[in-house]
């Protein structure tokens, strides 16, 4: 077997277990394999997503045997290699001829015996189809798969985390293991609470369902497909926000969630029908179909060098991009070139990335992330902060060689404004899930505006870090959560380090990585960067993108794009340590909630220790370590040299080498930035120098202003919602008034012909039938206790038939 | 000389025709041995429906062998038909196919009368005789290559149809069912006559290919054919034969205004008969149409054009007061069997659009557009599609009626309230059946209606008026949704009246794995197209040259 059959084999793996747990597991009950009290579905999934994330960290090891973990040599020419880099360079990096037969054995051994000489040629992905569903003309709907670096980084992320997730589930849910489950937020009439069986396995039934929709997503070879499990993670999503489907506020997050998606996925479903009408294809790759070379979506784009070939025409509206097949030549249907419209791939790009902007809850449909924490605190740590989430931002990485520059720019400003609203958010926030989950938004701000810059790399890292990092802080919380007994409101907090110190001090670390604290100077051996967590790292490279873009291009408006991001940098560290101080330092403020917290037993305490370790090493060496190369590994369009565009807007996206060169300011500045924050968070919420709440009164428009989430649900209410009902009652008075009163006289009409009917077939037909001769009649009398009426006149119907057929098709036929 | 032939016609019939026509052998076999088991009293030792459901399989495994013959890459049977029986029969991709979905459907059939036992231990070979019988008459249908085949082929499936429709003996419904359906079969078969005679007489022959021929000969090429007085009393002529011919056609399909007999017969008849009456003798008698109107068409006269044109508009015309006038009957009934008896009507609707898009896309290819006949072959495709999940959606749907009825002993949509959770995988196979029917993705009925109002759509670019009858039968989709959607809704939403019969329906019963067996290819079909879609397309093609 080569590497590609491996590594499908392996992540194919990982990804229907969790499928075939989510079978046994939601029929639990009814295959009486288990019973409402029992673990034994949890274990399941467990051991599902477990196995799942052995294949996938197997995989990834397969892999970098076999490419003799070539991902993470670029050290040689890596930035230094840079600074002499030429053409040559660009093609080694580059090298789609061996992505485009990533299968044959020969390329693979070839790839080998080079690898010592050059820069290895080592396949950039693997890619192929599992299965044709169906096929329509030239339009193919197909199963495929795709993996490449980012996928397999992406599979061993959401598998280790999920596992972890899972076990702490275990523990955070055995209120559920009951045969009455009493809901206390649930208040019915007469002062009772609701009570309902648990439903411990329809919980692990759903993650494991999400699980597979996730790594579905993440495997997934076309962008068809990619909407399949896009639209399956929704479901996934909308099931477990309102897991609690009895209280109201739950019902109405899951569908505020659902609802706000489907906004966006419309732009999605706009996006791929531009596609699938001009391009014709939605596989990511190149297949050869008998001999016939099928061109994917990255080669018609961007074809053999990572450039978009836009015609020379002045005018935006009339420019064309050339599609162009993997080596480079420009495809032609007979003797006219084929080419996509620049305003059309522009237009398809935005419809895309809108699907992003619902999935990753960033402006202006961010408003339903934070009420989707009405979920479980598992839920909010795997799929509102980890994964799920995160989708958006994967499939903006995924889909990159598609955008052109302007998109690009959109998405870095809608990642700019969402990261600092978002901010300010949290900064009032009280309710610990709701602070992570503005934490959330804002974090994957940042992503998309890394992406917008072009610092593909370092987007995923964020995303990659992050998610180690906020699902362990999500866990932490939900730890706290269960040890208060479902008190959720940091003001009645505090001093629970003293109670449940573990918690305590794992969080601190998910905070000090998020905030990005280093201790500059203080060089570890191997790498020669800061001594730092893994959200200094990825935070730092996306800092430096934003500073290099923000200084090539000559527009002074994109300084925004630096400045935004550094100042919410100092934001993020102020709003983490806030909560950590309110939580965990400082007195008890409400005795009766300190006096019952407790320390959680070990099934949920060890996930954190294991999180914790990774949210602070995973980024180890920064942009020299590991992880970072991995998935730089994988970057579509090499960002070797700047790329300057001036159609709609002039946008230059800053090389690596530009990137590399302002690392240090960026750096020291994001540092300053996060230390000021902290500094302020220790002197109100620790030393209380000032009271946070004379602050309060005396800004206290802007504060209102906060709290209220910058009035965007007002709005969307005044705006959409009204509207809506409006329009609704519009048409139900409709219904009433108009559709009903027609119906109502058609069907009144229609008694009265029939009874006319009837008159006429007693008095006339049979009437007239009945004068025929004595014979017919006697005959008739005997047929007649079987209706004879009726049946003397189907038969005539047939010579009417006849007749009027005839009749009417000689007077329509031409003279 | 005599001699010569004699020989001709034995070593012909030896080598070829009856390899061929082995399907049908198997099942008269099957006949023989049911009379005989009565006659020779081994029926008790040996139940009959395992004589008849061996015959069927074995019939089916012949036929499957002889459609993998048809699609191998031989030249020989690659992209032509051929004749056998002297004529009187043809085989093709086309037979093959229809032939295999015709029996498959058979087995299915039989399988369900075991299962739900309504021909008891005393009828039973009457009824295998009767049924086997009927398939016998589907098979030569599909095949007929004559219009003397396309009257005994029809014949042949009614008269014991009208046996089955009428065989709950002393229930006094059934029988009068089974009296007008006889009455009413008589008449259209007697027009249907006329109809043959007056086509034979005008062409002197009944041969299909011949057909063709003897047409280009009478209306000869060219403009002006319409104002030649004898060619124009020769068009009148072939317009009345054809009117006459399409209303046998019309009963068999229950096309309005020739349907009246079907909500009686599948009301009064067993869901099983009803099943069996409204999916197989419609798959046999579309496969007949689609051969006879081709042949009819074969001439490819220009002076013709029009008057094609003109027949598939008023086909397209009478589909879709089809479709109307079914879903919209089905609205107020409150029996299952009467509301699944005009979604038949409905079905046999959208079927007829399928045919109509063919004939009117053939007389675009006559007028002179060669790359039609392509698209006239994705009507047959589709409409072959069609048939392949109606097969599955509609037997489903009479199947779990049978079976509620022995759960609850009543055909009622009322008496079905609630009982979604007794008997959820009756429920859930009938919510598949019925979503299938309604056309929704992702089931096999969508891709089936999609296929179909493609080629309507197709079939607009030579006449508007197609478009309005592809709008037609958009709306009727939505239509038909309501009436489908409210025996769910007894099923789901409605309480469990007390006292009502408690039901207990194992999914691990034989009776469960049938409803599995028969709605997991609805799922199939509406998923993976290309396999079915594939193989029809072949059989498609071969019908256009």
């Amino acid at each position: 077997m080569d590497t590609g059959t491996v590594l499908r084999n392996l992540l194919t793996l990982a990804w229907l277990l969790p499928l075939a747990g989510f079978v046994a597991e939601i029929y639990a009950l009814q295959l009486r394999w288990s019973h409402r009290l029992s673990k034994a579905p949890a274990q399941l999934a467990v051991a599902c997503i477990g196995a799942g994330f052995l294949c996938s960290l197997s995989a990834l090891l397969y892999w970098g045997n076999a490419t003799e973990w070539a991902a993470l040599k670029p050290a040689e020419h890596g930035h230094h290699a840079e600074e002499h880099a030429g053409a040559e360079h660009a093609e080694a990096e580059m090298s789609p001829v061996d992505a485009l037969h990533p299968a044959e054995p020969e390329a693979a051994a070839d790839a080998e015996h080079t690898a010592v000489a050059h820069a290895a040629p080592v396949p950039k992905f693997y890619a192929g189809t599992f299965y044709k569903l169906a096929q329509f003309g030239p339009l193919e709907i197909t199963l495929d798969w795709y993996i490449d670096s980012l996928t397999l980084v992406m599979f061993t992320m959401v598998t280790f985390i999920a596992t972890c997730i899972h076990l702490f589930a275990m523990g955070y849910m055995k209120d559920e293991l009951t045969e009455e489950y009493e809901d206390h937020q649930v208040h019915l009439p007469g002062g009772h609470h609701f009570t309902r069986p648990g439903r411990f396995h329809r919980f692990f039934a759903f993650l494991s369902l999400f699980c597979f929709s996730m790594l579905g997503l993440v495997l997934a070879g076309n962008i068809f497909q990619v909407f399949i499990f896009w639209e399956l993670v929704g479901i996934c999503s909308y099931l477990l926000i309102g897991f609690y489907v009895e209280r109201h506020s739950a019902s109405t997050a899951a569908n505020k969630a659902f609802i706000m998606n489907r906004v966006g996925d419309f732009g999605f479903l706009i996006g791929l029908m531009i596609l699938i009408t001009s391009l014709g294809t939605f596989r990511f790759f190149d297949v050869e179909n008998d001999g016939v070379e099928q061109t994917g979506l990255f080669s018609l784009i961007r074809g053999d060098d990572g450039k978009l070939d836009v015609s020379d025409d002045p005018s935006v509206t009339k420019s064309v991009v050339y599609l162009r097949d993997s080596h480079g030549h420009r495809l032609a249907d007979g003797t006219t070139p084929r080419t996509i419209s620049y305003l059309l791939l522009i237009a398809a790009g935005l419809g895309v990335f809108a699907g992003s902007i619902g999935k990753s809850a960033q402006f202006p449909l961010q408003t339903w992330l934070p009420d989707a924490m009405e979920g479980p605190t598992p839920v909010s740590a795997l799929v509102h902060s980890a994964t799920m989430v995160a989708a958006g931002v994967y499939l903006a990485g995924r889909f990159y060689p598609m955008f052109p520059p302007e998109v690009l720019l959109g998405i870095a400003y809608i990642g700019c404004i969402t990261l600092f609203i978002a901010a300010t958010i949290a900064v009032v926030a009280t309710d610990i899930k709701k602070v992570l989950a503005y934490s959330t938004i804002s974090q994957l701000g940042y992503m998309m505006l890394a992406i917008g810059v072009g610092g593909w790399a370092a987007g995923l890292f964020h995303l990659v870090t992050h998610a180690f990092f906020k699902s362990l802080m999500f866990l932490c919380s939900g730890s706290v959560i269960a040890g208060c007994h479902h008190e959720q409101d940091m003001r009645k907090m505090g001093g629970l380090r003293h109670k449940m110190p573990l918690t305590a001090y794992t969080m601190l670390v998910g905070v000090i990585a998020i905030a990005g604290l280093a201790i500059p100077g203080v060089g570890n051996a191997l790498f020669g960067q800061a001594l730092a967590f893994s959200g200094y790292h990825s935070k730092d490279a996306i800092v430096a993108s934003a500073l290099a873009f923000s200084e090539l291009n000559p527009n002074p408006l994109h300084n925004i794009l630096f400045i935004t991001p550094l100042v919410t940098a100092g934001i993020t560290a102020f709003y983490m340590f806030r909560l950590w101080f309110m939580t965990f330092a400082g007195q008890p403020q409400d005795e009766h909630v300190y006096e019952h917290a407790h320390e959680n037993p070990a099934i949920m305490t060890v996930p954190l220790l294991v999180l914790s370790l990774l949210a602070a090493g995973c980024a180890i060496g920064g942009e020299d370590g590991w992880l970072y190369r991995l998935l730089a590994f994988s970057e579509t369009v090499p960002a070797v040299e700047r790329a300057t565009s001036a159609r709609v807007a002039t946008i230059v996206l800053p090389s690596h080498h530009d990137v590399h060169d302002v690392h240090g300011t960026a750096g020291g500045m994001a540092l300053l930035a996060a230390f000021a924050g902290t500094a302020v968070a220790y002197l109100l919420y620790c030393r209380k120098v000032v009271n946070p709440d004379d602050i309060r009164r005396q800004a206290g428009g802007v504060y209102d202003f906060l709290v209220d989430k910058w009035r965007f649900d007002t709005l969307y209410d005044v705006a959409f919602v009204r509207p809506c009902h409006i329009v609704a009652s519009w048409c139900q008075g409709f219904d009433q008034k108009v559709l009903d009163v027609v119906l109502h006289t058609s069907a009144a009409i229609t008694v009265v012909v029939s009874k006319w009917e009837r008159t006429f077939d007693e008095g006339m037909v049979d009437g007239l039938v009945n004068l025929v001769g004595t014979s017919t009649t006697n005959f008739g009398r005997s047929l007649r206790v079987i209706q004879t009426g009726r049946l003397r006149q189907y038969v005539m119907w047939i010579a009417v038939g006849v007749v009027v057929l005839f009749v009417a098709l000689f007077t329509a036929l031409p003279k | 000389m005599f001699q010569e032939l004699l020989s001709k016609l034995l070593d012909e019939t030896a080598q070829h025709s009856l390899r061929l026509a082995g399907p049908e052998l198997a099942l008269t076999a099957g006949i023989v041995l049911l009379l005989l088991g009565r006659l020779l009293s081994f029926d008790r030792f040996v139940p009959p429906h395992w004589i008849a459901l061996i015959a069927t399989m074995a019939a089916f495994g012949l036929s499957l062998a002889v459609f993998y013959d048809a699609n191998r890459s031989d030249p020989e049977f690659s992209n032509h038909s051929f004749t056998y029986f002297s004529g009187l029969m043809a085989f093709d991709k086309f037979t093959a196919l229809v032939r295999l979905f015709l029996l498959l459907f058979l087995v299915f059939v039989l399988a369900l009368t075991v299962l739900s036992g309504i021909p008891d231990r005393d009828d039973g070979p009457d009824f295998y005789t009767l049924l086997l019988g009927a398939s016998i008459g589907m098979l030569l249908m599909c095949g007929a290559n004559n219009l003397l085949m396309v009257f005994l082929g029809i014949e042949m499936a009614s008269v014991p149809s009208y046996a089955m429709a009428g065989f709950l003996k002393g229930r006094k419904q059934g029988s009068e069912a089974a009296l007008k359906f006889v009455v009413f079969g008589a008449g259209a078969a007697g027009v249907m006559l006329y109809g043959i005679s007056l086509l034979a007489g005008m062409l002197g022959t009944g041969d299909f290919q011949e057909i063709g021929i003897r047409m280009a000969v009478l209306f000869g090429n060219g403009e002006g054919a319409l104002t030649d007085p004898v060619r124009a009393t020769a068009i009148r002529t072939l317009i009345l034969a054809v009117v006459m011919v399409f209303v046998g056609f019309a009963f068999k399909l229950s096309v309005v205004p020739f349907h009246f007999w079907t909500p009686d017969v599948f009301q009064g008849a067993p869901a099983e008969v009803g099943g069996f009456l409204s999916v197989a003798s419609k798959a046999a008698a579309f496969a007949l149409l689609t051969r006879l109107v081709l042949a009819l068409m074969a001439a490819g006269t220009t002076a013709l054009q029009d008057v094609y044109l003109t027949l598939g508009i008023a086909v397209g015309v009478i589909a879709a007061i089809t479709a109307t006038f079914g879903n919209l009957a089905a609205y107020s009934q409150t029996n299952m069997k009467r509301l699944l008896a005009y979604s038949t009507i409905a079905h046999a609707g959208y079927m007829l659009m399928a045919l109509a898009a063919m004939i009117v896309l053939q007389s675009g290819r006559i007028g002179g557009d060669a790359a039609l006949g392509e698209r006239s072959s994705h009507a047959v495709e589709g409409l072959l599609y069609y048939l392949a999940v109606y097969l599955f959606m509609n037997l489903g749907a009479f199947s779990i009626t049978a079976l509620i009825r022995n759960e609850i002993f009543s055909e009622e949509i009322e008496d079905y309230r609630g009982l979604g959770f007794q008997a959820p995988i009756l429920c859930v196979g009938m919510g598949i059946c019925l979503f299938s029917l309604v056309g929704l993705p992702p089931l096999g009925g969508f891709i089936g209606k999609l296929l179909i109002f493609a080629s309507l759509f197709d079939a607009g670019y030579v006449h508007w008026s197609m478009w309005a009858i592809l709008a037609i039968g958009g709306l009727n989709t939505v239509l038909s949704l309501f009436y489908y959607l409210n025996v769910l809704k007894t099923m789901y939403l409605s309480e469990r009246p007390t006292g009502a019969t408690t039901v207990t329906f194992p999914a691990l019963s034989s009776a469960g794995l049938y409803v599995i067996l028969v709605s997991a290819p609805i799922l199939w079909l509406g998923i993976d197209v290309s396999l079915v879609s594939n193989a029809a397309r072949r059989a498609a093609e071969v019908l256009f040259p």
